[in-house]
């Protein structure tokens, strides 16, 4: 299977543990990323401000992605979300459609909402599939018990159908027990990480990252596994100021889900940026054993 | 020659002012056929009836054409002056010059260009207009009421007590509906049973009410004065001539307290033969076809206990369904509600926590004949509450859901804050999440205000979440009120579900071919001036099968309905309605229409044709035509307008 990658602006110049990983687990699951040149920012950011650029911003690179004859695999929920959203606005609105292509046309560039997208999540889940997942498995990692965190963009609005369910989503769990990770539901599961409030609101910000955290420690799960490297930056790179805040000492080992596959599938440690983690991600590291060994 | 009298309405200025009635009129006066051409202010009024009345006379006319409003509106009215006239009713003819000439137009001179062409048309008909008369059918005596919950119980009281014979068909082993779960009733604070119980015992022992519990209906056919309906008396397994109702039988039962109690909301647990409640009516037991094990596997251990245990030796394993055939005038349908599944709202917890019920569910801890006694405990530990939060609204006002307003939710809760204090004391955190408050009813507001002093936190808003912990429970709530984000925690979550049509009310409404609005509920014939009737000549409706409401509401339209089925039946025989299609007996000639083996043709049920017109299009040979709607009739009225 081929998949373009939207690499999205947070993975290629601060998040690059989940980009590592990614490119590790991924042809191991017979799965080629295939980089598309000259891609745009997903719009996302922008959406508040001028919501016409956000579209076309995100049809432009749907349309290069298309020129490819490709699927889309956009790891980040946040560009997911905006991608999402432009395929949605060419099924449904032909006239904004038109008037996006109008400016697409500029470029010699055409997009008709074709493009599918995938996340890691449903990709693993839904196409690959948890018996390909569980062949996998090379290493038995110590019992674990980990919180899951979705990142809300990749659960809702509902109504645009998303990778997976916005009320109770279960697919993470479902393929971290495919590895032999256990990870429990917990009341603070669906929380915001705070992220989208730290420009303007930092101290509100790190209190829900930090809210979270803590509530995770108290329940006493072994760490955090996630798969939005906003969610990332927040619980991870920010931890120890979100502790600050809160007036916690917070110590929650934060694991991209591809690093954990990684672990599972007998990658090198080394190899999936566990190294580039500001978290304690030692405390879950070492002590897997060979299967069958 | 016909003598033709057109009478053309100025409808004070709803006409007048874009019609030039006086010269339509004027125009009338001398197209062919036409005797005598008047115009009037108000022509439906009784003076304008008179006009018409007296020219019928003094022109000794044959047919009449009104060019007034729509026939919707004064068809009825016109065709009772003509008769009163001395005229065949149906031998008026009305042309809309109002909602379709002008309300529609701008320009006076082209409104009063299309009124011509109208009368005229409707003229050219009138010269070809049959008299007719109605046939009549006679009336069945007897009614047939489905649901036995309160307003099904009224409707059957109502129509009995009026000396007709009434079937009392409800698909429970007993009647008493959704108000025999109930403990108390708002706002009076009446112990539910209480006021119930005298009318199912009523009911009961009523000499014209013949009770049929456990029994569904199977198929209905006829028209109004004469359904014939097919009833599924469902094995019961158990003789109800012997049965004394003593109970012992679900004592011995080898599944006791092991069979989810459906009464109960699934809060206790009963045998596999059971009685509902304490006073169920008929107080008989009934065997659970789908838990038995002498049922499902023709064996219970070395012998069913409940047989031992009956003393009159009433349980009878051989039982099979029954079908009864019944014929009626009327029908009053009270088929109640559901409530909404909670477990659709993920959110709420419902499907996570034990200690998240529904407000039903409460109603059965409350009750003394619940599964706890009337003891408010927590269903996952049995220990008492420290702290309970209500939700209302849920599902209810809510696009992704029910978009209507359940009408009960905000009162019940209210309540079960009064009995909850009662019951736990001061002790307990009583916190309710509200929408609005919406105590509408005579005496509610007054309520609502006794319970705003009783020492409970009002929070107007709807929680995101329940956050289902290892001990009680989280919710953040936005209260609207004074902007500001809480967080409860609390022991036990009481959610008060939006009220939904029936499970099975798709079924049921096929089967008797009533319509249904886009909520599910049964459909009203009008939302204000029929609120009982249904489109189905004869079949009426109460309670919340029609659309939610509280026990007052339904009481209300019960008596609504069984009056409306009282029309029918106080009389000997119906006027069928005279404009209908009919089959051609000298056209239909193929004996592949045979349909009657007397006369060879395909006929039309005069009592059940509404006229509706899809037989005439439908049939290649022209066979099928319309009374008064010809093809003739019409082309012609084409003609002279084209």
């Amino acid at each position: 299977m081929r998949l373009g990658l939207f690499p999205g602006c947070l993975m290629p110049t601060e998040q690059y543990g989940y980009e590592i990983s990614l490119r590790k687990v991924l042809p191991l699951l017979d799965v080629e990323i295939v980089d598309v040149g000259d891609l745009s920012c997903c719009g996302e950011p922008l959406k508040s401000i001028n919501q016409m650029l956000t579209l076309t911003l995100s049809s432009r690179s749907l349309a290069l992605v298309k020129k490819e004859g490709l699927d889309l695999l956009v790891p980040c929920p946040m560009c997911h979300l905006a991608l999402s959203e432009a395929n949605r606005v060419f099924k449904e609105q032909p006239e904004m459609a038109s008037r996006i292509n109008e400016k697409l046309s500029g470029e010699g560039l055409s997009y008709d909402g074709s493009v599918k997208l995938l996340h890691i999540i449903d990709l693993v889940h839904d196409v690959i599939g948890l018996e390909k997942v569980k062949a996998l498995v090379k290493k038995k990692l110590p019992d674990l018990n980990m919180a899951t965190h979705y990142g809300c963009h990749i659960f809702r609005p509902k109504e645009l159908g998303r990778p997976v369910d916005s009320e109770n989503p279960q697919k993470m769990e479902a393929i971290l027990a495919s590895v032999g990770i256990r990870s429990e539901d917990y009341a603070e599961k669906l929380d915001c990480c705070g992220g989208p409030l730290l420009p303007v609101h930092p101290e509100t910000s790190l209190t829900k990252t930090g809210q979270k955290l803590a509530a995770i420690q108290e329940q006493g799960f072994d760490g955090m596994a996630l798969a939005c490297p906003w969610c990332h930056k927040m619980y991870d790179s920010k931890q120890k100021k979100a502790g600050e805040t809160v007036g916690a000492k917070l110590e929650v080992p934060v694991l991209y889900l591809t690093q954990i596959l990684g672990l599972a599938f007998g990658i090198d440690e080394g190899d999936l940026g566990l190294e580039l983690n500001q978290s304690p991600v030692e405390k879950v590291l070492s002590k897997g054993e060979e299967v069958g060994a | 020659m016909n003598r033709i009298g057109v009478f053309v309405c100025h409808c004070g200025l709803n006409i007048a002012s874009k019609v030039d009635v006086e010269k339509v009129a004027e125009y009338a006066s001398k197209l062919p056929g036409v005797a005598v051409a008047k115009d009037y202010k108000y022509m439906c009024s009784d003076t304008g009836a008179n006009l018409i009345k007296e020219s019928i006379k003094e022109h000794d006319l044959d047919g009449i054409v009104v060019a007034s409003c729509s026939p919707r509106m004064h068809e009825h009215t016109f065709r009772g002056v003509a008769q009163d006239g001395g005229l065949n009713p149906f031998t008026v003819e009305i042309t809309n010059i109002r909602e379709q000439c002008s309300w529609a137009h701008e320009d006076p001179e082209e409104a009063t260009e299309k009124a011509k062409a109208l009368v005229r048309s409707a003229v050219s008909k009138a010269t070809m207009l049959e008299p007719l008369v109605a046939s009549r059918t006679p009336v069945v005596p007897e009614a047939m009421v489905v649901g036995g919950g309160i307003a099904g119980i009224q409707a059957a009281l109502n129509i009995a007590d009026s000396g007709f014979k009434v079937y009392l068909v409800e698909k429970e082993p007993t009647i008493g509906g959704r108000m025999a779960q109930l403990d108390k009733t708002f706002p009076t604070l009446d112990c539910s049973s209480c006021i119930l119980t005298p009318k199912m015992m009523e009911v009961y022992h009523h000499p014209k009410v013949e009770l049929m519990t456990y029994s569904e209906v199977e198929s209905v056919e006829g028209s109004i004065g004469n359904y014939k309906v097919k009833v599924r008396k469902k094995a019961r397994y158990v003789d109800l001539e012997k049965c004394t109702g003593c109970n012992e039988c679900a004592l011995a039962c080898r599944l006791k307290d092991r069979i989810t109690d459906e009464f109960n909301m699934g809060m206790g647990k009963r045998s596999a033969c059971y009685i509902s409640f304490p006073q169920a009516v008929p107080l008989k037991c009934t065997i659970d076809p789908k838990s038995c094990l002498m049922l499902r596997f023709g064996k219970c251990g070395d012998g069913p206990l409940c047989v031992k245990a009956c003393e009159p030796g009433a349980i009878d394993f051989t039982q099979k369904d029954e079908i009864v055939e019944l014929n009626v005038g009327a029908m009053v349908v009270a088929t109640g509600y559901d409530l909404l599944d909670p477990d659709a709202m993920f959110e709420l917890g419902y499907t996570r926590s034990e200690d998240v019920i529904t407000t039903m569910e409460l109603e059965r801890l409350i009750s003394s004949s619940g599964p706890t006694h009337g003891e408010v405990v927590l269903p996952s530990s049995g220990k008492k509450p420290g702290s309970v939060t209500f939700i209302l609204c849920v599902g209810s006002r809510d696009e992704t859901q029910c978009s209507w307003c359940c009408r009960i939710g905000c009162m019940s809760a209210l309540k079960h804050v009064y009995l909850l204090r009662e019951k736990l004391g001061q002790d307990t955190e009583i916190n309710l999440c509200y929408t609005d408050i919406r105590s509408f009813g005579k005496g509610y507001e007054e309520f609502y205000r006794k319970i705003r002093g009783k020492n409970t936190n009002f929070f107007r808003g709807r929680p995101s979440e329940v956050r289902v912990k290892k001990e009680g429970m989280l919710i953040d709530i936005f209260d609207t009120t004074t902007d500001k984000l809480f967080e409860i925690k609390t022991d036990m979550v009481v959610l008060v579900p939006a009220l939904v049509p029936r499970s099975d009310s798709e079924d049921l409404s096929r089967k008797l071919r009533l319509s249904r609005s886009a909520d599910g509920f049964l459909m009203e014939a009008h939302p204000k001036l029929r609120p009982a009737d249904t489109f189905v000549n004869g079949i009426y409706i109460a309670g919340c099968a029609q659309s939610p409401k509280d026990i007052s509401d339904s009481v209300a339209q019960a008596g609504a309905a069984a009056s409306r089925a009282l029309s029918i039946l106080s009389k000997e025989e119906l006027e069928n309605e005279p404009l209908i299609a009919w089959v051609d007996p000298e056209v239909c000639a193929y004996s592949a229409r045979q349909l009657n083996d007397v006369t060879g043709i395909a006929e039309v049920d005069e009592a059940l044709c509404a006229g509706c017109g899809a037989c005439i299009s439908a049939c290649p040979s022209n066979a099928c035509t319309h009374k008064n709607y010809t093809k003739q009739q019409l082309v012609r009225m084409i003609d002279e307008v084209v």
